[in-house]
């Protein structure tokens, strides 16, 4: 599905659709929305990209390996910081106080914006990860990556 | 309070998803890192259980939020159980794993894969465990039921993906309508805490008796499809014999339990004992259970692949914990979380048993089975060990948990399930002694010729074989903290 027009509207809508991911993932403590959400936009932006240039584009500005890496460290990132919990003698995943700030400011609430940066980083990369599977509808050699 | 509980599901998660990564060296030993991450899972499990054996149970708050407002985690002696049972289990199969999975999968990065999808089934089935919240049992059986259809999915095989796609379908109906029950509960309590609910449950009871009836149902129901309740298990035989042993271990000695007890948790803390035996469930539970006793039994009978009878005679073992669970008394619930723990060690026995079978000869039919003996004699006497626990021969542990069990038929005055427990046995001698008699005594030429195994392999058999005679000895140890386990969901 190479058309020009396709092309050129998905060239032009990308940095929004970016900007929108990122705003909906960094204003998760504060409005709707947060990791899920923002990193199915942000997701969607590399799939509209992928869909309308070819998947062989697609690898080139997000290839499959980092995508790996962002989704693994995703999750590790969650998990490290729950841990930090633990390290300063509370219960697990408990907010650092002092970071609270001011509710309604970006910010505020402590550990939560980290905590929804690393879910959005891992359900974009996963929704990427599980389209390029769906796109090479199994001509991918999983042996010679 | 501890964090040890928290931290085994944090391990095994943080394992999963670093596995991927490590993988990526060619080079890297993932059976050698898996063995040793189960290894640490196990230490926290065993640490945890000493913590409450030495200040009493507790619950956790993760981020420090108290219940209902917050997650709550009990650690009491259900979650010490279990973790026990699942890490010891955990350990075990993952030796055994690094010899087979070669076999099983060929070469190359499926192997990482394969670990890193029973580390989060280990997470999860931890996690279900210690949930003490309708929510939170909800998303770990999510996880795990996505994480054990891909460990059937894994092998390239036309026959391994059907079976996954069988098991896809029922289970996500399955978590479909446990979603839907915890939705109506939501809806008339207001809570999804258990604790809370179960305060709040009388009364909405008195109010809207169909929400609280129609979300029991669908509880009971969608569980047990998933613990494979009898006519519900229609998925099971497939999956479980289709797999790589390690998963075929695995999924009949602790997957299937584990939503039993989230079952159990449900109706005796949320809903209390005493609302549960007031509705006719327990008699339905019990007639499925009994069905499935001698369904399970009579089509295990019938069948001629090694690994398929295996699978039915799961579905026969799942209804007797399901039995004891469901004649709500203290003898009757002690039997089933002890058969809980016997049968995930006896089936894992028979599994890798039938497994190294496969591996060495490559036979999977019954009948091929003559004279194993004196080509396996280790392999198959660790097979009639488990044979004998299976039937509740006296000196085996699968002895102790019949007979906790018959105590509770009793206990509740139904002297039937008494008869049902003795028959049934007897069906499982019929299935299970003409393989052990066969395999021994069915072959003319008694000439000895020991086929060795991988120690990988003989090491989890040995130990899973002492176990079974150990605890059918002297199983004082286990019995009471099944006891106090059981305390605790009939108050």
């Amino acid at each position: 599905m190479q058309s020009v027009v396709l092309q050129t509207v998905i060239k032009l809508l990308l940095p929004f659709i970016q900007v929108y991911g990122l705003y909906i993932i960094f204003h998760g403590h504060i409005s709707p929305g947060g990791g899920f959400a923002g990193g199915a936009v942000m997701a969607a932006s590399f799939v509209l990209f992928a869909m309308s240039y070819g998947v062989g584009e697609g690898f080139k500005r997000l290839p499959r390996l980092i995508a790996q890496w962002l989704e693994s460290l995703g999750g590790l990132i969650y998990i490290a910081l729950g841990l930090t919990g633990i390290l300063r003698g509370a219960a697990f995943l408990t907010n650092v106080p002092e970071w609270l700030g001011q509710a309604g400011q970006l910010f505020s609430a402590g550990l939560i914006p980290l905590l929804t940066t690393a879910i959005g980083l891992k359900v974009c990369s996963t929704i990427v990860t599980l389209l390029y599977h769906l796109l090479e509808e199994g001509h991918y050699d999983s042996q010679t990556d | 309070m501890n964090h040890l509980p928290v931290l085994l599901v944090a391990l095994y998660l943080a394992a999963a998803l670093g596995l991927p990564l490590l993988g990526r060296n060619k080079k890297f030993p993932a059976g050698l890192f898996a063995v040793g991450v189960a290894g640490c899972g196990l230490i926290l499990a065993a640490a945890s259980a000493w913590h409450v054996a030495g200040t009493g149970t507790y619950s956790y708050f993760p981020g420090g939020h108290q219940a209902p407002l917050g997650i709550e985690i009990t650690i009491d002696w259900v979650t010490v159980f279990l973790h026990l049972t699942i890490n010891l289990l955990a350990v075990l199969v993952l030796i055994y794993s690094t010899a087979d999975l070669s076999r099983e999968l060929g070469g190359g990065r499926a192997k990482t894969w394969y670990y890193s999808l029973f580390f989060l089934l280990l997470a999860a089935l931890n996690g279900i465990v210690m949930a003490f919240d309708l929510f939170n049992i909800f998303v770990f059986t999510e996880i795990g039921t996505i994480a054990a259809c891909a460990l059937v999915a894994i092998r390239p095989k036309r026959l391994c993906v059907e079976a996954a796609f069988k098991y896809l379908v029922l289970s996500a109906l399955g978590s479909g309508m446990v979603l839907l029950g915890i939705g109506l509960l939501y809806m008339v309590t207001g809570y999804l805490n258990i604790g809370a609910m179960a305060q709040a449950l009388p009364k909405a009871f008195a109010m809207y008796p169909w929400n609280v009836l129609v979300a029991l149902s669908l509880f009971v129901i969608g569980l047990g499809t998933k613990a494979a309740l009898f006519p519900l298990h229609v998925w099971l035989p497939d999956a479980h014999s289709s797999a790589p042993t390690p998963s075929s271990a695995a999924l009949s000695g602790l997957v299937i339990k584990v939503y039993a007890v989230a079952m159990a948790r449900i109706i005796f803390q949320a809903y209390g004992a005493e609302l549960f035996s007031r509705i006719p469930v327990p008699d339905v539970i019990l007639v499925f259970s009994t069905a499935g006793i001698f369904a399970g039994s009579v089509l295990a009978i019938g069948q001629t692949d090694i690994k398929r009878m295996l699978a039915y005679s799961s579905v026969a073992q799942i209804g007797y914990i399901f039995l004891g669970f469901a004649l709500v008394t203290m003898n009757g619930i002690v039997g089933g979380i002890l058969h809980i723990f016997c049968h995930a060690v006896m089936k894992s026995l028979l599994f890798l048993a039938a497994g190294a079978i496969i591996f060495k000869t490559g036979i999977r039919k019954i009948e091929d089975l003559a004279g194993m003996g004196y080509r396996m004699p280790l392999t198959m006497a660790a097979f009639s060990i488990g044979a004998l626990s299976m039937v509740g021969i006296p000196g085996f542990s699968g002895f102790i948990s019949k007979y906790y069990l018959a105590f509770g038929a009793l206990a509740a005055d139904r002297p039937v399930y008494v008869a049902v427990i003795l028959l049934s046995s007897l069906l499982n001698a019929v299935y299970f002694f003409p393989i052990v008699v066969r395999a021994f005594f069915g072959h003319k030429e008694k000439q000895m010729t020991w086929d060795r195994l991988p120690w990988a392999m003989t090491v989890p058999m040995v130990v899973l074989a002492a176990l079974t005679v150990i605890l059918g000895i002297l199983p004082g140890g286990l019995v009471r903290i099944a006891e106090l386990a059981a305390g605790a969901w009939l108050n």
